[in-house]
């Protein structure tokens, strides 16, 4: 599965990040960096965290 | 398809507004959706259920989110009762100011600001928390933040009140509001650059406009949000704050011991006594939930008091726990309306919580006073009788 970012409506809240550090991170300015875009098995079940705690909506898993 | 159950319940009854969390547990194990006569209104109660409906506004649109056609045709072009795409860039001119990354440089000043007051009350020995704590701060915070002074300033509590109580169906509350709400309207359809403080957020909003950044006349109508919405809920949550860890000392405890469980505290505030009672969507087409259809054009009210303690998502929902760090919670809304002001009211709310856990080794309340409003839960006064200062 791929983690897209709708890049426009993130706002930066930083949910995702706590929930899956290792998959994405805010850079200095504040922006979500996807640092690794194509998850599978525990990444898979962090991604899906990550999609499910932004406040915004802004994450979703593509095929 | 099936028609939703029915209940006969006001959820604008007094005694409900106060008290609603009965109601709504009688709400939830009914059904999913239940169709309520006497507000002409279709409830959605459960967890999954909410949070699908803020996440689809293609079913469920924000053309109608108070609950009286004048309001909500007052709120039209504001990205508050919008949807996408139109929503999408007015949105993006709300939050602009008020993301986590446009906040950072705040969170300094409003740490201290927090700490300061704290440690006064701390000191004090016993205190009201409402007027001194829960409406002192976010109105200072807010004030400063966006640049009212003056005689905006000192009408901030009663306009920002006001303008939730008219988001209320027509009943009495609602009527007793509308002139309030009337004079902040007015006052944002006239405020100039010049009225607000320079250096001010408010004031780079009229430049922003100045500039064609923004288009023209949009200023007004983002200040007036930015009232309207950042006022009344940051006070009802600093207010639960004091009442909770003053019924629940052993949480207080935890708090104090473990800083870090600051967010995750607030998190279970918010979850455990929603702010905001009830808020409103339109349905789009015949929406089917569950096998009962909400049919085109109804009215839609989401309970997001009720799905923050089902059963069927949260373990042992009735139990105010701050290890839970509930952080899907719903009082925030959910999905392209969440609450745009979310990472302010955090700033504030975690400062005023580490400041507690640093200051307060412990505080006794008495005297709860709550007052029915039509969307708003909160304490309108609140007497801490015995506080020891750490």
């Amino acid at each position: 599965m791929r983690i897209e970012l709708d890049r426009p409506r993130c706002e930066g809240h930083g949910l995702c990040e706590e929930a899956a550090p290792k998959l994405m991170h805010l850079d200095d300015d504040g922006e979500l960096v996807i640092d690794v875009p194509e998850v599978d098995g525990l990444n898979l079940v962090a991604a899906e965290a990550a999609v499910r705690v932004c406040p915004v909506a802004a994450l979703r898993l593509a095929a | 398809m099936a028609v939703p159950t029915e209940s006969d319940i006001d959820i604008w009854d007094d005694n409900i507004l106060v008290d609603p969390y009965p109601t709504y547990a009688a709400l939830r194990e009914q059904a999913d959706v239940v169709y309520l006569p006497k507000n002409d209104l279709y409830v959605l109660t459960r967890y999954d259920i909410i949070r699908d409906a803020l996440g689809d506004p293609e079913s469920f649109s924000s053309t109608s989110i108070g609950f009286n056609p004048m309001v909500n045709e007052a709120l039209q072009g504001t990205s508050l009762a919008s949807d996408p795409p139109v929503h999408t860039q007015l949105r993006a001119t709300l939050s602009e100011n008020l993301t986590p990354r446009a906040l950072r440089g705040l969170k300094v000043v409003i740490d201290e600001k927090a700490d300061k007051r704290v440690a006064e009350l701390a000191a004090s020995g016993s205190f009201e928390a409402i007027d001194s704590l829960a409406r002192a701060f976010p109105i200072e915070i807010v004030a400063d933040l966006i640049g009212f002074q003056g005689h905006v300033k000192d009408n901030m509590l009663r306009w920002g009140q006001a303008a939730m109580q008219v988001l209320g169906p027509l009943n009495q509350r609602t009527q007793e509001n509308f002139p309030i709400a009337g004079e902040l309207y007015g006052w944002c359809s006239s405020v100039t650059a010049e009225d607000l403080t320079p250096g001010s957020i408010g004031r780079g909003i009229f430049d922003a406009e100045t500039r064609g950044d923004i288009p023209q006349g949009t200023a007004g109508h983002i200040i007036h949000q930015y009232l309207g919405a950042g006022v009344d809920t940051t006070i009802a949550s600093i207010g639960n704050i004091i009442a909770l860890f003053g019924h629940h000392p052993e949480q207080f405890k935890l708090v104090r011991e473990n800083p870090a469980l600051v967010p995750a505290a607030f998190a279970e505030v918010l979850r455990y006594w929603a702010p905001i009672h009830v808020w409103g969507r339109k349905a789009t087409r015949d929406v089917e939930i569950d096998g009962v259809t909400i049919p085109a054009g109804a009215q839609v009210g989401i309970l997001f008091g009720a799905g923050n303690r089902d059963p069927r998502h949260y373990e042992n929902p009735d139990t105010f726990d701050v290890l839970r760090n509930p952080v899907d919670h719903l009082a925030f809304g959910y999905g392209p309306h969440g609450c745009a002001g979310q990472g302010l009211a955090k700033l504030e709310a975690h400062a005023i919580i580490e400041a507690l856990a640093r200051r307060v080794e412990s505080l006794t309340i008495s005297d709860e006073v709550r007052v029915p409003s039509n969307m708003t839960r909160s304490f309108d006064e609140l007497q801490v009788v015995k506080v020891v200062a750490a």
